[in-house]
């Protein structure tokens, strides 16, 4: 058996080396892959997609990043890798201007350099895995809303913060999607939590109270979804308040499995790091060019790529039958 | 009457706005939900009596927030691992006591500006914080939930414990000596010297003090809700403050009381769900609350030329 085993595994290997090329059969191709924080569960879950991807290409990944979430911890990172000569490096940036100036310099050094979760200054890397428009997150979730309400009722919105530039993106969106698509429902309410759940869960108490006809709120940050659960959850409004949102499922199944959140919105972690990998490895390669329209990653198929930017899709929607296969 | 203006003219404030809820917005004042806002603030008044010993002591503490973190999660973790509520919960406060030692030796001992030595603690326990939990949630057992009570009953029970702690320091800042030891060396350190008092062993148990209701404080936060959230308590040290001097406690020392503070509390408190309530936009909450401060201040101001001393 075991003997099997290995010599499956010679075979596969002797098939990854004739299909990758002369160039790689002396050494396998090196991609490293730099998250925000290497403890966060978010990260890990993208690691995991990413190694599935390294193993499949048969290339080595590299996976280190700050404890904590630390600009500075990063450039230092980089510049390893670079005097490490790696092939491929992917990084989703703290900060975007500060990672630029390392990225550029691996760049000169013909390493590949692709974000992805946050970017980078554009011409400090080939392209963008953008995990979610803005005009993608908000039109799921508005349309979730509508979905669970049958296109009719009064709805909240809570926010991070009113001045926060990712969250007014998604608000614009939502309320475009909202008066194209939905003529009986009414945002009654948009109220900031400051990325607190205690704060959201004592907005969404005041906002029930305020608004007796309120059917459901949607959060668009993510204490905010398990926050407002709690609130509808201590109000005994179960399944009269809905509760959907932005966020991560880790810190909502127990809602989910209560009844009391319906759906919670986001990417699939695992397929943003799949793909950064097939996309990374492909720029190496020199399959992938500035200019495709599209890219195929694997099992996962053909993606769309809008400019630099590779799309990940159309969110995700983590529900009942499904939350527990994800552990972020 | 006079003598308690300042703090009467904070009730009438509160009085008004309260008033015209019950105007044009009377859903405010159904009874369960106002009870689970009520609430939520009581963990809030516990650290705000804290603060206000502090600020009566001529110091201040801004790493409150970071404390009430720091509690809540390791009191959560220590929850999550069986231990029994009655263990937690006097692990939380001495946890609290051993931070509020730190601030205290560092200010009293060594006589370090209470500002730069809190600022230091809070940005050094928020980071630690975040470097060990990265963001993620402490998940609780049920058995922390309103302390195994029903909703209503540790709802009503974190309301009253957290009057009955006002009212027991109130009384004692009043009666008790070592209340006015208080007050003595926050007006005049040195005179409080003089007069055989120790300025800085006083100092010192006020920090600790402060340390052990933040950790109360964080016990009572965490049983409203199955899960910490590490960032929880961020900005805790504004509000606290905040309530404080709109209180009429001075931020110079030596002035003020507790129930003033709990009406700034409430004053404060209000402007959000009232907001919520007569649909009014968001955005103007922190700018009514930085009026009713900026207010407060500026009516102190005022006092203190007219009286030449803040007394």
């Amino acid at each position: 058996m075991k003997s099997l085993l290995l010599r499956l595994c010679f075979a596969a290997a002797l098939l990854l080396a004739s299909v990758s090329g002369a160039s790689a059969a002396d050494s396998k191709l090196v991609v490293a892959f730099l998250p925000k924080s290497k403890g966060n569960a978010y990260f890990l879950s993208c690691k995991a997609g990413a190694d599935k991807a390294a193993k499949e290409l048969g290339v080595e990944l590299l996976f280190d990043g700050p404890t904590d979430s630390n600009a500075a911890k990063q450039n230092e990172i980089v510049e390893n890798w670079i005097t490490l000569g790696v092939d491929v490096i992917a990084v989703a940036a703290e900060n975007r201007e500060g990672i630029s100036t390392a990225l550029r310099k691996a760049q000169k050094q013909g390493i590949k350099v692709l974000t992805y979760d946050a970017d980078a200054m554009p011409d400090a890397r080939s392209f963008f895995v953008n995990q979610a428009t803005p005009e993608g997150i908000g039109y799921a979730l508005m349309d979730e809303a509508a979905r669970l309400l049958n296109s009719e009722g009064e709805f909240a919105v809570i926010t991070a913060s009113l001045t926060a530039a990712n969250q007014r993106e998604w608000q614009k969106h939502i309320e475009a999607r909202l008066k194209d698509k939905y003529p009986k429902m009414k945002l009654v309410a948009v109220r900031p939590c400051d990325d607190l759940k205690d704060k959201a869960q004592s907005e969404a108490t005041a906002l029930m109270s305020a608004n007796p006809n309120l059917k459901l709120i949607l959060a668009i940050c993510s204490p905010g979804v398990p926050g407002a659960a709690e609130a509808v959850k201590q109000a005994g409004k179960t399944g009269k308040v809905k509760v959907i949102g932005l966020g991560l499922p880790n810190e909502n199944k127990r809602y989910v499995h209560e009844g009391v959140t319906d759906s919670v919105i986001l990417w699939n972690t695992g397929d943003l790091g799949y793909l950064t990998i097939y996309a990374g490895i492909a720029l190496a390669k020199g399959e992938l060019k500035p200019g495709a329209k599209s890219f195929k990653a694997g099992a996962l198929g053909t993606f769309a790529i809008a400019g630099d930017n590779i799309l990940l899709g159309k969110p995700f929607i983590f529900n009942k039958g499904n939350i527990d296969q994800f552990d972020f | 009457m006079k003598r308690y203006f300042r703090e009467l003219s904070v009730v009438a404030a509160l009085g008004a706005v309260l008033l015209g809820l019950a105007i044009f917005a009377p859903a405010f004042f159904q009874p369960q939900p106002l009870l689970s806002l009520v609430t939520r603030e009581a963990p809030t008044l516990v650290v705000a009596c804290g603060m206000a010993l502090v600020i009566i002591c001529r110091q201040i503490d801004i790493s409150v927030g970071s404390m009430f973190s720091v509690c809540s999660v390791c009191a959560g973790l220590l929850a999550a691992r069986g231990w029994p509520l009655a263990l937690v919960l006097p692990a939380a406060a001495a946890l609290g006591a051993i931070l509020g030692a730190v601030n205290g030796i560092l200010v009293a001992g060594l006589r370090l500006p209470s500002i730069v030595v809190t600022l230091a603690t809070m940005v050094t326990l928020r980071q630690g914080l975040n470097l060990v939990r990265q963001g993620e949630f402490v998940n609780l057992p049920d058995s922390v939930q309103w302390f195994g009570l029903s909703q209503s009953a540790g709802q009503w029970a974190l309301v009253v414990a957290a009057l009955a702690l006002l009212i027991a320091l109130g009384v004692a800042m009043r009666h008790l000596a070592i209340g006015r030891f208080v007050y003595a060396v926050g007006t005049d350190a040195e005179a409080a010297r003089l007069a055989g008092i120790r300025p800085q062993l006083v100092t010192f148990l006020v920090f600790v003090f402060i340390g052990v209701l933040t950790g109360l404080a964080a016990m009572m936060n965490i049983a409203q809700s199955p899960q910490v959230q590490p960032l929880s308590g961020m900005g805790l040290e504004l509000k606290v403050i905040a309530a404080v001097v709109v209180g009429g406690v001075a931020i110079s020392g030596g002035r003020g009381n507790l129930w003033g503070a709990f009406a700034g509390l409430l004053l404060l408190a209000c402007v959000a769900p009232a907001l919520t309530h007569l649909h009014i936009e968001a955005y103007w909450e922190k700018a009514i609350q930085g009026a009713i401060i900026l207010l407060a201040v500026v009516a102190d101001g005022v006092r203190s030329r007219k009286g030449g001393g803040n007394t």
